[in-house]
């Protein structure tokens, strides 16, 4: 803790503390909107760049691995990422799901009324 | 509403019943009398029992909150009723005004001082629990808490909305220079100053520091306890945003300017939201570094929820953590209160200046929300309401926010864009703390 006693007349240090405070809360939020305007963006760019490495050349890729990977499986991917590219393939929802449909019980639907109650 | 009225009416009739049945009791002195007498009738054995049962009793009396009660006493009760019948009945911060409410009724039922009873007594369990008040360590904990709720994400997808979030601060600093034109020296001026940020955990850290009774100025004197005052203040009016802030906003911004509708904030990745919390922490306690409980704990508290590891953590602290920590700051505070500590001038003048102070937080918002618009163009400007956001007091100011603008127009959600101002708000609001109290502390 820094103890700075500029002036001795408490108004006017109160008139030093108001103008360097005001100017260093507005600094220091400056600088954040700053950083997350244009650092920040930056950053992830390189950041990108460094963590994506370099691609795999052909020669690289052996063909005995990827024995299984036929032509038209090839064209079936490339089919379906041409049309989500041109969005030409509208987005689902990836998830089904079947929910079970629960019943209310009433007398009228009663099963116990309909097969026993013989009136 | 009747029946508070009818238990205030039997309450001060017992009170006012008191010289009737002839036991004016000034205090201390006449229970050792009282004392000093019951032992001369232990002695004398010629005493009736019924006498020796009459002696008892008045001695007892002499305990109770009826022979001690003062009209203070009675004042700070009163008040406390308001803050739960507030809190309950039009929703205004129920989770701080119930738990201060009823701390104001427990802080000032009267009893004989010296028997380990009172907040302000060494060796209460009051005292104790206030400790964490005195010294400071509740604040952070509710930050963590905070930090632990936030997401910051509105803030990071527009940060130029952070500059709002200071110029509300300008309400902190013209309170400080208010308090001092009063008369309060510079740290309890230091202390007042902080209610501008509107912020209960913040305001009670700097009074803890600056304004405790405790510590000692240049030239000799001790510095007046404020935690109190400036806490209730603080919260009180934290609690009357939703009062406060319309009005200044209706009067600062014109209908079209209310109507101005922003363009939705845009997708924030897990990895920015991520890199928020280290990055403004060790940005913000560089240039402010006597704001790190509060500013250390707040971020922490965000990394726990960002990082998507710690969830259980993240989950404690801004559920359990922060509830136990609001009961016992709620209680505590409210309790400090005591009438013959709370009920004095300066008390008076801090709630004088805390209202101001919020205006001045207010209105600094709304005008620099007005001047950053010169600045801007087309769909890039924005709507100078969210600027009165800027003023922490976080979510309430936000929802006033969104309330005002739905007025304008009911189709313009304004809660998302002032969120940004409102959390930036609260980080301006530590740092200026912390500037305070590296020049005050």
């Amino acid at each position: 803790m820094t103890h700075i006693f500029l002036l001795t007349n408490d108004l006017s240090e109160g008139y030093v503390i108001l103008v360097t405070g005001l100017t260093i809360v507005f600094g220091g939020l400056l600088i954040l909107t700053l950083f997350f305007k244009y650092a920040l963006p930056i950053m992830l760019y390189i950041y990108k760049i460094i963590s994506k490495g370099r691609d795999k050349k052909i020669k690289e890729i052996s063909p005995k691995l990827n024995e299984q990977f036929t032509g038209e499986i090839a064209a079936a991917i490339s089919a379906a990422i041409h049309l989500h590219l041109n969005e030409q393939h509208d987005n689902e929802n990836a998830i089904l799901t079947i929910k079970q449909a629960r019943k209310m019980y009433s007398p009228w639907s009663s099963k116990i009324y309909g097969v026993y109650n013989k009136r | 509403m009747k029946k508070i009225i009818l238990i205030f009416g039997v309450l001060s009739l017992l009170v006012f019943i008191r010289p009737l049945l002839g036991m004016n009791a000034s205090s201390e002195t006449t229970t050792i009398t009282t004392a000093t007498t019951n032992q001369s009738v232990d002695s004398n054995e010629d005493k009736t029992f019924v006498s020796e049962a009459v002696g008892g009793i008045k001695q007892f009396y002499h305990f109770t909150g009826f022979a001690n009660a003062q009209s203070g006493n009675l004042i700070m009760i009163l008040i406390g009723v308001i803050f739960i019948y507030l809190g309950i009945k039009f929703d205004y911060e129920p989770l701080l005004l119930i738990p201060i409410g009823l701390g104001v009724l427990i802080g000032n039922i009267p009893f004989l001082p010296g028997y380990e009873t009172g907040i302000y007594e060494e060796g209460s369990v009051l005292n104790f629990l206030y400790f964490g008040v005195v010294k400071g360590i509740y604040p952070p904990l509710i930050f963590l808490g905070i930090g632990a709720m936030t997401d910051f994400s509105s803030l990071i997808a527009n940060p130029k909305l952070m500059l709002l979030g200071a110029a509300a601060q300008v309400g902190v600093f013209v309170t400080f220079l208010g308090a001092l034109y009063l008369g309060f020296n510079l740290p309890e001026a230091g202390a007042i100053g902080i209610i501008g940020g509107a912020d209960g955990p913040t305001a009670i850290f700097l009074s803890s520091k600056l304004a405790n009774g405790i510590n000692i100025l240049p030239d000799g004197t001790t510095v007046k306890n404020l935690i109190g005052p400036v806490a209730i203040a603080a919260y009180s009016y934290m609690a009357l945003i939703p009062v406060i802030q319309p009005p200044i906003m209706r009067l600062l911004t014109t209908k079209k300017e209310r109507l101005i509708r922003m363009k939705p904030p845009r997708a924030v990745s897990q990895k920015e939201k991520m890199i928020f919390p280290v990055v403004a922490l060790l940005l913000t306690t560089f240039i402010s570094p006597s704001a790190i409980p509060l500013l250390g704990m707040l971020f922490f508290g965000n990394l726990l929820k960002e990082s998507g590891k710690t969830e259980r953590l993240a989950d404690t602290a801004r559920t359990k953590l922060i509830d136990i920590v609001t009961i016992l700051l709620g209680v505590t505070v409210g309790a400090s209160t005591q009438a013959d500590i709370f009920l004095t001038k300066d008390s008076m003048l801090i709630f004088g200046l805390g209202a101001i102070s919020f205006v001045i937080a207010t209105t600094g918002g709304l005008l620099f929300a007005k001047f950053m618009n010169l600045f801007l163009k087309g769909d890039e400007k924005i709507n100078p309401l969210i600027g009165a956001a800027g003023v922490s007091a976080v979510p309430n100011s936000a929802r006033v926010v969104h309330a005002e603008g739905l007025k304008a127009d009911p189709h313009n959600y304004l809660i998302m864009h002032a969120m940004a101002p409102n959390v930036a708000g609260v980080i301006g609001s530590a740092i200026a703390a912390g500037i305070v109290l590296s020049f005050l502390g």
